[in-house]
């Protein structure tokens, strides 16, 4: 600069002070705020990372939450299963304790023959049951821990001594049905399916009274006995004709009385006839509908009977009935619901969850306690087959024999072991899911604190820095006032005497 | 003179005493206005004085003395450079300070650092508000989703609605700001006008006391300061030049252009005039702009219906007549669009085109009303440049003349005849007596002065005949004059004789009436003339000669060809006329150009046509790009809520459910969207229910299912009773053209198989696809409208705030509702997913929007957000950094100017110490003359008395 007036340094002084002071004011307010910075635009790379370190936080804050709340409830079904598990103990010697096990009761019963103690045992096993799906009842919080998708609903209900998992009887299944053809095979009047255990018998045919069509032809033998001809029968002979056999063939015919015996009389092999008490006893022996008629169906071409003997229909709706609880056992049994715990949670672009970035939080109480029915009909379920030992057990009288009953109960109590085995089974699973939530919340947790470190230390400010640079700003604004002074004071003019 | 005249020395020590004085007064007047804002330093031009430089006969051993000093002016000390510098960093200073000043506004908004506390964890404490009320509403979306009741909806309800309160609040916020720059803009347009009046109200008073012999410099500070205020209003342009004002008066005249910003080149606009002397122009920002021209053909009705046109649409654009560069293409596309623009020539017939070439056509009119010129909303500010008026509004017009000299083109020469005298033979006694003719008049040789003498003498006989002549009052076209023996007859004008272009009209016939042909007409001296041709056009040097008018700018331009001393020059006339001019995007620079860009640019979201306007439209961002950000944002939030709250009930497979059977309101519990019909154009379904498709919605009876007849809301009567008629014929047949009849069977019909409202316990059936939910978010909170949603008129839908649509936890039902699932709730999940899912934000998509643009950005709506903060962030950072780096630069221009310009008491103190002494010495001169005076006058010659 060539000149320096009065004005020009004034306003240069003006400018330098103000930016003093400006300078002064951002370091108090440094200090003030204790941040770093105090509008995106101070740093934008220093506050666009620490919003994303934020919004990561909040990610991780709500999957830690989530964490956390699923190890809860895993740990409080832990605790479940572990006393269910005390209760299905296989592995104890037979001592004191031994009876406050459903095993160890089962196995008192098999080892009680007199009967001593077998009511006071059916009741330990109706007690423990009971009890064993009081534990599945369980809730954490304000859900059922073993619900699988359906928290807010109690899981298990005993009605009528069965056992029923969000309304579906747990041992349901779907039927075997007979088979022709391919085809299930359904009674003729289309009303129920014939199940693959029922003993058929064939429809009898008789020859027709052609003195009453439509009535099958019947005789009366000498003692009184109605018959009925079978169909395919041979003629009857008459009596030259028998006569003439030898006594040994003549043992093989029925004779029936004609209106003047013995000249015509009729005599029909004995085996081609079907007496009437056969033939009523055989009705007796099928199934029968409503009107008390039986129930035929037709398999391969022939019409049959369906013995009553074991269970050999099945009505239509019932069927479906059981199948659509057999569908619903299947499908609960594999429900699941995930959560987000930190894993990637994405969804794929139909908007599905990738499942193997989520958690399955469902716990789902019948893969734990069985479901459904063996090859043998015997339900799988705990409950179900403890039940199904105390009706055994019921149904030997006091004091009464157990021999009867004893393999199948003998059968039931081996079951019992290998449903308990499969219950340590889910358990074990549990454990091992239960250890993975713990570790996964320790690391969500950590990651957690690391994001506020991290943010914490972009924003928040170093008060031993902030609060030396802010001395040293009002350091520098003192001496700019200091140095304003003078500015002001001399000039050549003071001097002029 | 070389001797001192006695009192002459008086007259030097006066004039020093003067000198002083002035100089006293200036440093006076210096140091009086030391804080007078403008104030330039003063100083006294003086000279030296010396008188008798012309003294011829003086005395060699005289030498001259001067006679003192003399104040010649008073002068300001300026430097023009720092001033030209200086004020252009003023526009760049006031540019960047006003944008940056609007991003902070925009940051008083929206930048969200270290504000909001949430839960009262001071690690949340600076998460920021909309950052705060997303995690809020996730929160809550958590919760619901872990328990679906009617409290959590209720909580997240009321989340959501504070978070479009905070959209609006926001949107609000910004629209607001809108308003304030758009007074503030018209306020500074108001406030550059005056400066500009002031300017031009200055020239005026300069001049005049320039003409009077006054400097006026304190006008002419005043007149620095308004230009250094101008300066901060837009880029300009200061040139000062002379002035011819008459009676050999010159005085300055100060003109301010543009400051020639626009980076394009093509753009003359921005160097227009703003003040010329004595005229300026005024700003103005019309609030409708004319649009369509009749030049380029196009209509709004043509562009809006062909989409082919619409690249043609900017065309529209200019608001007056302008020169516009088509390349082939461009040209070619137009042609083939059935549009013709005029192309235009130069003056001397050749195409006119722009520094690249290309040819320019006429674009737009002057006169819109005339044309019938639609008009829009000036939504880009469009400045206009008024004309050029002075204080009585008359209108700006420069006249220029240039000559050039051109060649080809033939001289023109004059007829010349001639004869010789001595050939007369003249003879006073010749008889008959020798005459003369002289127009009408006989001479006879020896009467009247007409003797043998003056005929044999050409000289007097050349001055007798232009005596004659002049006596009878004859304007010949030949001029004559004696040469030599002869007498010459010369045409007054080159040009043929006889012909018609100057020449005379006829040779001289002088009648000499001797009986002999008088006249001995000499080779060479018989010469016709020549016609003057002037030189063929040929352009661009030799333009055809006439007058065009330039049909943008109104400016005649005059050619003409003049012969001058045997060469031929082609003389242009100009005469510029002022005119409205509409300036180009970017022709301002400086505070208003920034108010203009903060209130317009859309970044990302601008348009084609903008990207015409200006190539750089899409970095440019101001209010709007904040405002459609943001709308974006929460159109895009607003969409993705309302589609996961709307879809069809699916089974537990996952597919669609075929129906669904329940009272209405465990339909609703479901999520079920059903509604009461309400006038519906066929007026017979009114009351009765319909599901969110507008289907009649049927009792679950067996008898009949509506949804077999396909009924809707939607549909007239002829329409119902037709479908009727098909699925279930009437018994008996109803008569179709009895308009009542037919009303009454299809109200009938409705009566005996819809859902009225009026049953509540009625068991409605809906079938597949059976609608659930609705949309959560509409554009008004008293209907349910998702269209149009922007970030200002987001709301929480009437339907979902009066619980007529529910938030829907979960789509699908399992085993027909047989099985619950209470804590599997998928789509209550996708909604908590949302809030961090990464989506696509793309320009187009924003409704009613015309940008062209990429994609936006890519991410979560706090990412979004964090996003749109980090624009103005960035943007206000570098304009930041871009205001301190000019805003030094001022403060040093500042410092320089006031350095050459400013007062310094300093300097004041010593010219004052200085002058004092110079005056305390004229003093002494005098008293010391006075005292030889004295000495002189009353002591000498009494000696020896």
């Amino acid at each position: 600069m060539i000149r320096a007036t009065t004005g020009g340094v004034l306003k240069s002084y003006r400018s330098s002070l103000m930016n003093s002071f400006i300078s002064m004011n951002k370091s108090r307010n440094t200090v003030l705020s204790q941040r770093n910075f105090n509008s995106y635009a101070e740093d934008p790379a220093a506050a666009a990372k620490a919003f994303r370190l934020r919004k990561s936080r909040m990610t991780v804050d709500s999957q830690h939450d989530i964490c956390n709340d699923t190890l809860r409830k895993y740990q409080a079904g832990f605790s479940c299963l572990q006393s269910i598990d005390e209760v299905l103990d296989t592995s104890g010697a037979i001592d004191g304790s031994f009876m406050n096990t459903l095993h160890g009761a089962t196995l008192s019963w098999l080892n009680d023959p007199n009967g001593d103690a077998r009511e006071q045992l059916t009741k330990a096993l109706d007690q423990m049951s009971e009890s064993l799906v009081q534990t599945m009842n369980q809730k954490y919080g304000d859900d059922f821990i073993f619900a699988g998708a359906d928290g807010h609903n109690v899981p298990f209900e005993i009605k009528d001594n069965k056992l029923y998992y969000r309304g579906v009887p747990v041992d349901a299944m779907e039927p075997e049905l007979k088979q022709d053809n391919g085809n299930p095979v359904q009674t003729d009047d289309g009303k129920n399916y014939v199940l693959d255990s029922a003993k058929t018998v064939d429809v009898p045919q008789y020859q027709d009274d052609p003195a009453n069509p439509g009535n099958p032809l019947t005789v009366t033998a000498d003692d009184g006995t109605k018959y009925y001809v079978n169909d395919g029968a041979t003629a009857p002979i008459d009596t030259t004709t028998y006569d003439a056999l030898t006594d040994e063939q003549k043992k093989e015919y029925t004779i029936i009385p004609g209106a003047t015996p013995p000249t015509d009389n009729k005599y029909y092999k004995t085996s081609e006839l079907t007496s009437e008490a056969d033939h009523e006893k055989l009705l007796n022996s099928v199934l029968k509908d409503e009107n008390g008629d039986p129930i035929t169906a037709t398999i391969n071409g022939k019409q049959c009977y369906i013995s009553d003997a074991t269970p050999g229909i099945i009505s239509t709706e019932d069927y479906e009935t059981a199948c659509k609880d057999a569908e619903k056992l299947k499908y609960l049994a594999n429900e699941k619901y995930f959560v987000d715990i930190g894993l990637g949670f994405q969804e794929d672009e139909n908007g599905k969850l990738i499942e193997s970035s989520g958690f399955n939080a469902a716990l789902n109480g019948i893969n734990f306690i069985g479901y459904g029915l063996d090859e043998d009909g015997d339900p799988k379920n705990l409950y179900s087959l403890v039940q199904k030992m105390k009706e055994i057990s019921d149904s030997v009288p006091e004091g009464g024999d157990w021999k009867d009953v004893y393999d199948d109960f003998y059968r039931l109590v081996q079951k019992f072991e290998k449903g308990a085995s499969s219950f340590k089974t889910e358990f074990t699973n549990l454990a091992a899911s239960t250890d993975k939530l713990e570790i996964n919340e320790k690391l969500l947790s950590d990651n957690f604190y690391s994001l506020q470190e991290q943010y914490a230390e972009l924003e928040d400010v170093d008060m031993v820095d902030a609060l030396t640079s802010f001395l040293w700003a009002e350091y520098s604004y003192n001496a700019a006032l200091k140095v304003g002074n003078t500015v002001l004071s001399q000039s050549l003019m003071d001097y002029l005497t | 003179m070389g001797t001192l005249g006695t009192f002459d020395s008086f007259t030097t020590a006066r004039l020093g005493i003067y000198a002083a004085q002035h100089g006293l007064r200036v440093t006076g007047n210096n140091i009086s206005n030391i804080n007078t804002a403008g104030y330039t330093r003063q100083r006294i031009d003086q000279v030296s004085f010396k008188t008798g430089a012309n003294d011829r006969y003086r005395s060699m051993m005289d030498n001259h003395v001067g006679s003192g000093a003399l104040v010649t002016g008073i002068n300001q000390i300026r430097d023009p450079y720092l001033d030209i510098r200086y004020r252009n960093t003023t526009s760049d200073t006031t540019y960047y300070d006003t944008k940056l000043a609007g991003l902070q506004e925009i940051a008083s908004i929206l930048d969200e650092v270290g504000k909001g506390i949430t839960d009262g964890d001071d690690m949340s404490k600076g998460d920021g508000l909309l950052y705060a009320q997303l995690k809020d509403l996730h929160d809550k979306l958590l919760e619901y989703s872990a328990h679906p009741t009617k409290d959590n909806e209720i909580l997240v309800r009321g989340s959501a609605e504070s978070l479009t309160s905070l959209f609006n609040k926001y949107a609000d916020r910004l629209e607001k700001l809108h308003q304030d720059y758009d007074k503030d803009f018209n306020d500074n347009i108001s406030l550059a006008n005056k400066v500009l009046a002031n300017i031009r109200d200055l020239n005026k008073s300069i001049r005049e006391c320039e003409i009077n012999g006054d400097n006026a410099l304190e006008m002419r500070d005043e007149r620095n300061r308004q230009i250094d205020k101008l300066a901060e209003y837009m880029s300009i342009k200061v040139e000062y030049s002379m002035e011819d004002v008459g009676a050999g008066i010159m005085v300055e005249k100060l003109t301010i252009y543009m400051g020639d910003s626009n980076p394009d080149p093509k753009v003359e606009t921005d160097s227009s005039i703003l003040v010329d002397g004595l005229y300026c122009t005024q700003l103005s920002v019309p609030e409708q702009k004319p649009v369509l021209n009749q030049y380029n053909g196009l209509t709004q009705e043509a562009i809006d219906k062909d989409p082919n046109l619409a690249q043609y649409a900017y065309l529209k654009d200019y608001l007056y007549q302008k020169e516009v560069p088509l390349t082939a293409d461009e040209l070619d596309g137009l042609l083939a669009d059935g549009i013709t623009p005029i192309a235009l020539k130069n003056a001397d017939g050749t195409d006119k085109t722009d520094a690249d070439g290309n040819q320019l056509y006429l674009m737009g009119t002057n006169d819109a009303a005339a044309e019938g010129i639609i008009t829009e909303k000036n939504d880009n500010y469009t400045v206009q440049l008024g004309k050029l008026l002075d204080v009585h509004d008359k209108e700006w017009e420069r006249h220029s003349t240039d000559w050039t000299a051109v060649t080809g083109g033939v001289v023109g020469e004059k007829a010349k005849y001639s004869y010789t005298v001595s050939s007369q033979n003249w003879d006073e006694t010749a008889n008959p007596p020798q005459t003369f003719q002289i127009g009408n008049n006989t001479y006879t040789l020896g009467q009247g002065g007409f003797t043998a003498a003056v005929a044999n003498d050409p000289a007097q006989m050349a001055a007798f005949i232009v005596r004659e002549m002049n006596a009878q009052g004859m304007n010949p076209d030949y001029v004559v004059t004696a040469n030599g023996e002869n007498i010459v007859y010369t045409a007054k004008n080159a040009g043929l004789v006889g012909g018609n272009n100057g020449g005379p009209a006829a040779a001289p016939n002088p009648n000499v009436q001797n009986g002999q042909n008088l006249i001995s007409l000499t080779l060479g001296d018989n010469s016709p003339g020549v016609d003057s041709v002037p030189p063929t056009p040929n352009p661009p040097t030799v333009p055809e000669a006439g007058t065009t008018i330039d049909p943008v700018t109104g400016t005649e331009t005059t050619v003409a060809y003049r012969e001058v001393n045997g060469a031929w020059y082609k003389i242009t006339m100009t005469t510029e006329h002022t005119h409205e001019v509409a300036l180009d995007d970017n022709d301002l620079y400086g505070e208003l150009q920034a108010q203009r860009e903060f209130l317009t640019e859309e970044g990302e979201f601008c348009s084609d046509k903008d990207r015409l306007i200006d190539e750089n439209a899409s970095i440019k961002r101001g209010i709007r790009y904040y405002q459609q950000a943001f709308d974006l944002l929460a159109q895009k939030f607003a969409e993705a809520y309302n589609g996961l709250n709307q879809g069809v009930m699916l089974d537990e497979n996952g597919n669609e459910m075929e129906s669904v059977t329940g009272t209405l309101d465990e339909l609703r519990s479901l999520g079920v969207n059903i509604k009461v019909a309400e006038k519906s154009p066929g007026g017979f379904g009114d009351g009765y229910y319909v599901d969110s498709d507008g289907r009649f919605v049927g009792i679950h009876e067996g008898t009949c299912e509506l949804d077999d007849v396909g009924l809707t809301v939607n549909d007239t009567l002829a329409e119902a009773f037709t479908k009727i008629n098909k699925a279930f014929p009437f018994d008996p047949p109803v008569d179709e053209t009895d308009e009542a009849a037919v009303l009454e069977a299809v109200k009938g019909f409705m009566k005996e198989h819809g859902a009225s409202a009026d049953d509540k316990d009625a068991k409605l059936t809906v079938k597949k696809p059976i609608p659930m939910g609705g949309p959560l978010f509409s554009n008004r909170n008293d209907n349910d409208d998702p269209t149009g949603i922007t970030a200002a008129n987001i709301s929480v839908s009437h339907s979902w705030s009066h619980n007529a649509v529910k938030l829907i936890p979960k789509f699908e039902v399992l085993f027909g509702g047989d099985i619950e699932h209470s804590t599997q709730n998928t789509n209550a999940d996708h909604m908590v997913s949302m809030i961090d899912k990464a989506l696509t934000y793309d320009p187009r998509e924003l409704n009613g929007s015309d940008a062209t643009g990429p994609i936006l950005f890519e991410g979560s709506f706090n990412d979004m957000f964090s996003y749109i903060m980090g624009v103005q962030a960035k943007d206000a950072s570098e304009t930041n950094v871009k205001l301190i780096t000019s805003s030094t630069t001022l403060v040093e221009l500042d410092s320089s100017r006031e350095g050459v310009s400013g007062v310094d008491l300093n300097d004041e103190a010593m010219n004052m110490m200085q002058y004092q002494k110079a005056m305390n010495a004229a003093m002494r001169l005098m008293t010391a003359i006075d005292e030889s005076l004295d000495r002189l006058i009353n002591n000498t010659g009494v000696a020896g008395r």
